[in-house]
């Protein structure tokens, strides 16, 4: 269950660029992240220069009000979206440059995602839904069976694979899609509110599931409203209008500055 | 992910709306039907007419005297009356060693007549001519016998009659072998019965009488010396040409003239085959563009359908692309459903288009081709190919994350 050691050779970042090889080097690395949209007339600042580092094998809730900025940095996070200006290292990679074709293989190969209304793909069983992102990548039939029915069993859902979604309930689907998220072996899990549609006995049996997978060495961020949900995480992080505001693990590195003023590293 | 597993998860999708799906595939089904009923349609009718042509006689070249009024040496006015078809001329016509690809050459002395037997009369063509006439113009004798060497030198009151004839004179039940009909001043013995022809359109080929050609000279036309035509048969069917060529030399040189002043004309009955052919290729090929713009607007509605479906399965696309699946799988994905749904109403269609040919359609037997099968199926494929790729290429352009927002 260990996470490879050395980045994809399609994913190796461009000549000359930093990477950082040591056993050590951050799953996530953002530095100064901006990005902004425009929506009609109006130009939205999303975010305003982030910085952020997050280790291998932590377990971190970036939390925040709608509007504070973190669907963008979910976004940005999974290689959904690319910032305007900063620098994304995504396991030593620098992914903030990368076109579509090469952002769909980060996706694929180094993140695991787990969605708030699950995203299961619809008529299509538990099991080839968790086959799925290991079909894309190019796994060999058997061995994609094998690893699938292994992340299923592990979710508990080992007598249910062969459900629809429309035949299984929300947590069921839930943890579906975390076995989906965890069959390609990826770098970091990366989970939008995933307990968001689920009642309180779903999101515990999910939450217990992040919690097993951090214990196993895997990175989980997810991003959360709900205090609760956060308290399972060993790292909080809070966004306010596009900036951090308070980083339980280093409450005074990255202190709130009024609009305007400029980041020191 | 290879091709099979893409047809599953396209299938899948296809399965996922049934109704919607068959309907596409109607329309190519109807589209490739069409097409091959229709051509055949139009090779049955080109098949039929053609068969029309050949009761002819396509083996034959008619020569015909064009008398003062055709080219050649009519306008040097001195040699104007040797312009004639004679016995002679029939007799270098069937030497092998000047005119070796020629089987025969039939006289005829042509008259309008009406036949009477007891009170019954029958307006009919009398043909005099020889033996050879029946199967160079493709007649075959039901009853009787054909006309004789011996008929024509001595003159014979003899004659072999068409169905028309028969049923003009005659109650039925009477053997009409033996019968003396009057036809001109004289009576003739009814000596054989010719089997019903095809007609060919104006004419009425069984409203005739083939008579001794020296007979017919003597009681109907009056002696001349000379026919109206001679009908030249070939060997085979493709020395046609050559027994044509044969015979122009050997007209011109009895009348002391050249090929290209030759003062009678010759028809061919091959090259009249020909141009009926290309006309028909013209009326299949019609029949069959109409049935192609069925095919396209089958071609459309998979268009439409697969854009409707790309719209709904946004969010689909966009998890898919969440969980990395690159432009070109989504691409083939939906190409894949695109193409199965022509290659369904391909198949479909085929099979309707082959059942469809066996019933008559306004009056005609369909001749199926199997170009056309192959053609339009090919086309079917094509169509899904080429009007799949817009919507499929839609797809695989989308915006994971506005694809995912997408309700």
């Amino acid at each position: 269950m260990s996470a490879p050691e050395v980045p994809d050779a399609h994913l190796s970042a461009p000549q000359g660029a930093l990477v950082d090889r040591s056993p050590t080097r951050p799953v996530i690395q953002l530095e100064r992240i901006v990005r902004t949209y425009q929506m009609g007339d109006v130009l939205v600042h999303a975010l305003r220069g982030v910085s952020l580092r997050v280790d291998r094998g932590e377990f971190v809730a970036i939390m925040g009000q709608s509007g504070s900025g973190k669907s963008t940095m979910m976004n940005i996070l999974g290689c959904l979206d690319v910032p305007n200006r900063g620098r994304y290292l995504l396991d030593g990679v620098d992914v903030s440059k990368l076109d579509e074709a090469t952002l769909a293989r980060a996706r694929n190969r180094k993140i695991g995602f787990v969605f708030q209304s699950f995203n299961l793909i619809p008529r299509t069983s538990a099991l080839s839904n968790v086959e799925l992102p290991m079909a894309y990548a190019g796994v060999r039939p058997r061995e994609r069976l094998k690893r699938a029915k292994a992340a299923l069993e592990m979710v508990g859902l080992g007598s249910r694979m062969h459900h629809m979604p429309n035949e299984l309930s929300g947590g069921q689907q839930q943890r579906a899609a975390v076995a989906r998220a965890i069959a390609t072996n990826p770098s970091l899990i990366l989970a939008d509110e995933p307990t968001g549609n689920l009642d309180t006995q779903s999101s515990d049996d999910v939450m217990s599931i992040f919690s097993r997978l951090n214990e196993q060495g895997r990175t989980v961020v997810l991003i959360t409203h709900e205090q609760e949900i956060a308290d399972y995480c060993r790292r909080t992080i809070r966004l306010r209008d596009g900036r951090i505001i308070h980083d339980s693990a280093d409450p005074e590195a990255q202190p709130y500055t009024p609009a305007g003023a400029r980041w020191t590293t | 992910m290879s091709p099979l597993e893409n047809i599953r998860i396209s299938l899948r999708g296809l399965r996922g709306n049934k109704l919607r799906s068959s309907l596409t595939v109607l329309g190519i089904l109807i589209g490739v039907g069409a097409v091959i009923i229709l051509v055949a349609v139009g090779n049955g009718s080109s098949a039929a007419v053609q068969s029309q042509i050949k009761a002819l006689g396509t083996n034959t070249v008619t020569v015909m005297s064009t008398g003062r009024f055709g080219r050649g040496p009519a306008t040097t006015g001195t040699q104007s009356q040797s312009a004639t078809l004679t016995a002679a001329d029939v007799k270098l016509l069937e030497d092998p060693d000047q005119a070796p690809d020629v089987l025969s050459a039939s006289p005829v002395v042509s008259a309008s007549e009406s036949a009477t037997y007891s009170s019954a009369t029958g307006s009919i063509t009398v043909t005099g001519t020889t033996s050879t006439y029946m199967a160079a113009e493709g007649y075959s004798l039901e009853a009787g016998r054909n006309l004789t060497t011996s008929d024509i030198s001595n003159h014979a009151l003899v004659a072999v009659v068409g169905q028309t004839l028969i049923s003009d004179l005659f109650t039925t039940g009477t053997n009409p072998i033996g019968q003396q009909i009057g036809m001109g001043s004289a009576r003739w013995t009814i000596v054989g019965v010719l089997a019903s022809k095809g007609s060919t359109g104006t004419t009425d080929e069984n409203a005739v009488a083939l008579t001794p050609y020296t007979s017919a000279e003597d009681q109907l036309t009056g002696y001349t010396a000379s026919f109206n035509e001679l009908i030249v048969e070939s060997k085979n069917s493709h020395d046609v040409d050559a027994a044509e060529a044969e015979t122009e030399t050997i007209l011109a040189s009895a009348n002391k003239t050249t090929v290209a002043d030759l003062p009678f004309r010759l028809l061919n009955e091959s090259s009249l085959l020909s141009t009926s052919q290309s006309t028909n290729e013209t009326f299949t090929v019609l029949l069959g563009a109409v049935a192609a713009i069925s095919l396209l607007v089958g071609g459309i509605g998979i268009m439409n359908i697969m854009l409707v479906t790309v719209t709904e399965r946004t969010r689909e696309i966009g998890i898919r692309k969440a969980i990395g699946a690159p432009k070109s799988a989504i691409l083939s994905q939906f190409l894949t459903e695109a193409v199965i749904l022509s290659f369904l109403g391909g198949v479909a269609g085929v099979a309707v288009g082959l059942i469809g040919s066996h019933f008559k359609i306004v009056g005609i037997k369909p001749v199926v081709s199997g170009t056309s099968i192959i053609e339009a199926f090919a086309v079917a494929i094509a169509i899904g190919v080429f009007f799949g790729f817009y919507p499929a290429n839609r797809a695989a352009s989308m915006r994971p994350i506005d694809a995912l927002r997408y309700e």
